[in-house]
């Protein structure tokens, strides 16, 4: 069951990934109408990551605006060798927000959200997967991200919803350099073995 | 097999945690790999779904809207000027005759400004005789204009065309000058600008209608001029004009103001 569960979603992923790369090439020439889709398509999960890394609602809407901006721009210069669109815009999402607290300098405000735990959430209370893909297949990632071993989780959290670096990473934890590249090397290897065919 | 090495700059890059140099050198490694090309894939879609994993939340209902109006005040100030322009809100129908009148008054200002550097700069006459050429050559056109605007005004094409011509209030560009074309029944106008001082990038020059039965200005867009000074584009105002009064250009910070600026007014007329 688990294992056609698996198969079905990975399927109906890579349909999703071709419709991103076609409004993508619709978008680098012009078309609103694909734009808007894409829009559609992908507000909801961008605006989660950035307001979890801003927790400000304004905040959070001005790097959207930018992102989908840059989108709009930089639609053509999309490389599907590197990455699928979705992708492509969670790091463009993460980046711009990351940039908009070190232009503020709220450097404190990173450090300060890195220590928190930040996939505690209340009973109940949806993710942004869900929110955006509905039941099943969040089920399927929640779990595999809730399995990660709470050291290498936080190390991949700090890293990416942070901002941190390896060498700031270390520093803050107050472990050596190497043992958080290897936390982080085992976590996303872990994720990725126990996600492959489903994303 | 991929080593641990490379297996660590590769989680360490799809989360963002590569230094500058780090990450340029990994892509520059990751372009000709295509074993660690696939890797990345696949940690990509690990890191998304671990982003996803985040308590959701919505932006505004008006967000949307907001970008999009942001994409159309873009497309406002793009001001490439075309051999031949068609289309509903600018009808081919007196586009070139309002583009002959247009030329028309530029004629009469620069044989103005021709005249005026005479009498002035005794210095530049090399300047003024190529003026004077070119002024020739104008003067040449401008009787063929007036021709075809008098048989074009026996024709009532451009009875709802107003004609209006700004001049600089800069100290610093006199010889700014523009001519707006305004069609009332179009609700849109061509605008024409030559001898402007270019702008930094956080700086746009906004064009406002007055029109009397409005109590403030009406904002027509934003524009720039290229690195001569000149521009033409299209407008159509924000609001519904009912008489264009006069116009005038204003220098705002980038993206224009609601309202203008008064103590930067950069062109008026009408």
């Amino acid at each position: 069951m688990v294992l056609f569960k698996v198969k079905m979603f990975g399927d109906e992923n890579q349909t999703v990934v071709d419709q991103d790369v076609a409004l993508l090439r619709s978008i680098s020439e012009g078309d609103r109408g694909a734009f808007s889709r894409f829009y559609e398509q992908h507000c909801k999960l961008l605006f989660s990551i950035a307001f979890r890394i801003l927790n400000d609602q304004k905040e959070a809407e001005d790097v959207l605006q930018e992102v989908f901006l840059q989108i709009w721009d930089k639609a053509g210069s999309y490389n599907p060798a590197l990455g699928r669109p979705g992708s492509w815009a969670v790091t463009l999402t993460r980046n711009k927000a990351i940039d908009h607290i070190r232009a503020h300098e709220r450097r404190s405000r990173l450090l300060e959200s890195a220590s928190t735990e930040i996939l505690a959430r209340a009973p109940g209370a949806a993710t942004a997967n869900e929110a955006v893909h509905g039941r099943a297949d969040p089920e399927l990632v929640s779990s595999a991200v809730a399995e990660l071993p709470a050291d290498q989780r936080k190390a991949i959290e700090m890293a990416f919803f942070s901002g941190l670096t390896q060498h700031e990473i270390s520093e803050s934890l107050n472990e050596p350099l190497g043992t958080i590249k290897a936390r982080i090397r085992r976590g996303m290897l872990k994720l990725r073995e126990r996600l492959e065919g489903v994303l | 097999m991929m080593d641990e090495r490379r297996e660590e700059l590769a989680g360490l890059y799809v989360l963002g945690a590569l230094a500058p140099a780090e990450q340029a050198e990994f892509e520059a490694v990751l372009g000709r790999d295509p074993e660690l090309q696939r890797l990345v894939a696949g940690l990509y879609a690990a890191r998304d779904a671990l982003a996803g994993a985040v308590l959701a939340a919505a932006p505004s209902p008006g967000l949307k809207q907001r970008i999009l109006a942001e994409l159309a005040a873009r497309d406002q100030k793009v001001v490439p000027l075309p051999a031949r322009e068609t289309g509903r809100d600018f009808p081919a129908i007196w586009l070139p005759w309002a583009l002959a009148a247009a030329a028309l008054v530029l004629c009469v200002v620069l044989y103005q400004a021709e005249s005026g550097l005479k009498a002035k700069v005794r210095e530049q006459a090399a300047r003024i005789e190529a003026l004077n050429q070119m002024a020739d050559a104008l003067r040449s056109e401008t009787n063929m204009l007036q021709q075809a605007v008098a048989v074009l005004r026996q024709t009532t094409k451009l009875a709802d065309v107003r004609i209006a011509l700004l001049n600089s209030l800069l100290e610093d560009s006199p010889k700014a000058v523009a001519v707006s074309l305004w069609d009332n029944q179009q609700q849109s106008g061509v605008f024409v600008v030559q001898n402007l001082k270019p702008l930094p990038t956080d700086r746009d020059y906004q064009l406002w209608v007055l029109d009397p039965q409005n109590p403030a200005p009406v904002s027509a867009g934003v524009f720039q001029v290229d690195p001569q000074g000149n521009v033409r584009l299209q407008f159509k105002p924000d609001k519904r004009i009912n008489t264009a009064g006069k116009f005038a250009v204003t220098l705002e910070p980038k993206g224009g103001l609601p309202a203008p600026t008064l103590k930067n007014l950069v062109l008026m007329g009408g």
